[in-house]
């Protein structure tokens, strides 16, 4: 979530409507979703993030859907959710790969200690 | 019976109720008092609080923002704002839990290297004292000679990699953090290990060794070959370095790694 995200949402909120969207808002929304997705894939959320992923992908498609529909506001509504949806898949994976791997060292930090302790440390 | 009274003293309680209620401001609906609260957690974990950076003052912010606009907003704009407002609280708590294991993940790294560092052998390797002698067996598949002692001479000379002797060979295990975020490069700490590894196989000519990727990701093939380029250009001959394809576990409990198990060919 950027600063640039939360002063729209903030403008949303404070227009009270997001009626005012037009074709270009939805289409700028719409290539910041794809980016965030996409982004979340990289990030490797296919494996650590499925069910965030999963999420991203389905407000995705809706946005695309009423894109195509020239529904623009809906497109722009999912489209934004398709990007925080996207956004929590990449940092949702970071934890899981940061949790992982912090396991991964204390395990072998752990048979250090257990070598120590026995003496089999050479 | 004279009612007036207690018409009056009706009107006037009413009255007086209805003021109250003007007075005492409508209570939140229940998803702002359900972010609020999630928010509250948060501020509450020290894990959370100190590591939360931009994320958690974003969530803050925008908590705030739908709280404070709540009553102008049409149905539609507060359901997306709670949405988004729920998203970015999540992500708050993720980012901020990274970067807690992260850190974590540093110190017991640096704890690590303190121990082999007072052993008088950063060389040191983790070793399963337990696992079996290794047979070696010629191409009959014959039992020739027991290697252990010869592999664990070559243990003795890497240097913070994973590994021990079982009995498929002396086994070096490359963890998911040796490797770039769902990237198949090493990480520079990775290849300063695999140095140890390359050299011990150049001093020992007779050496031959498998590697296999495994896990559920799609890279654990391509890890395996980075691993074997990698040895290959520090000198260990690609005719001594079998890339194997290796069965792969599924699931979210699955160990992504690569494995070399290396052993003495004395053919």
């Amino acid at each position: 979530m950027n600063r640039c995200r939360l002063l729209l949402l903030a403008a949303l909120l404070a227009a009270g409507s997001a009626s005012a969207l037009d074709r270009g808002d939805a289409q700028l929304e719409l290539a910041q979703a794809i980016n965030a997705v996409r982004s979340a894939e990289r990030d490797d959320a296919a494996r650590y993030a499925v069910a965030e992923l999963d999420e991203a992908h389905a407000m995705l498609a809706s946005a695309q859907r009423a894109a195509d529909d020239r529904a623009w506001t809906d497109a722009a509504t999912f489209s934004e959710r398709a990007k925080v949806a996207g956004d929590l898949a990449s940092a949702r994976s970071r934890q899981q790969r940061a949790e992982a791997a912090t396991a991964e060292i204390e395990r072998s930090l752990d048979m250090l200690k257990t070598q120590f302790s026995s003496g089999g440390v050479r | 019976m004279n009612s007036r009274p207690y018409r009056l003293a009706s009107v006037f309680a009413l009255t007086a109720l209805c003021a109250a209620c003007a007075t005492v401001p409508a209570a939140p609906p229940p998803d702002i008092v359900r972010l609020q609260n999630d928010l509250d957690r948060l501020h509450s974990d020290p894990r959370i609080a100190v590591n939360g950076g931009d994320e958690l003052a974003n969530a803050d912010a925008a908590v705030a923002t739908l709280s404070r606009t709540t009553r102008t907003l049409d149905a539609r704009s507060y359901q997306q704002g709670v949405y988004i407002a729920g998203k970015l609280v999540d992500i708050a708590q993720a980012s901020a839990l990274a970067r807690y294991a992260e850190q974590r993940g540093m110190q017991l790294g640096a704890e690590r290297e303190r121990l082999l560092a007072r052993a008088g052998a950063i060389n040191a390797p983790l070793v399963a004292r337990d696992a079996p002698a290794p047979l070696v067996r010629n191409s009959n598949g014959e039992a020739v000679i027991p290697a252990r002692a010869e592999l664990e001479t070559m243990q003795g000379e890497l240097g913070g990699l994973e590994s021990r002797v079982d009995e498929r060979g002396l086994v070096v295990r490359l963890g998911d953090f040796m490797f770039e975020p769902g990237q198949p490069e090493l990480t520079p700490t990775a290849e300063r290990s695999l140095d140890s590894l390359a050299h011990a196989m150049r001093v020992k000519p007779n050496t031959q060794a498998s590697i296999a990727g495994y896990g559920p990701g799609g890279d654990r093939a391509a890890r395996a070959a980075t691993v074997r380029d990698y040895l290959n250009a520090r000198g260990v001959d690609l005719a001594r370095l079998d890339l194997r394809s290796a069965a792969h576990a599924v699931g979210a409990g699955a160990d992504t790694r690569v494995e070399i198990v290396v052993w003495p060919d004395y053919r």
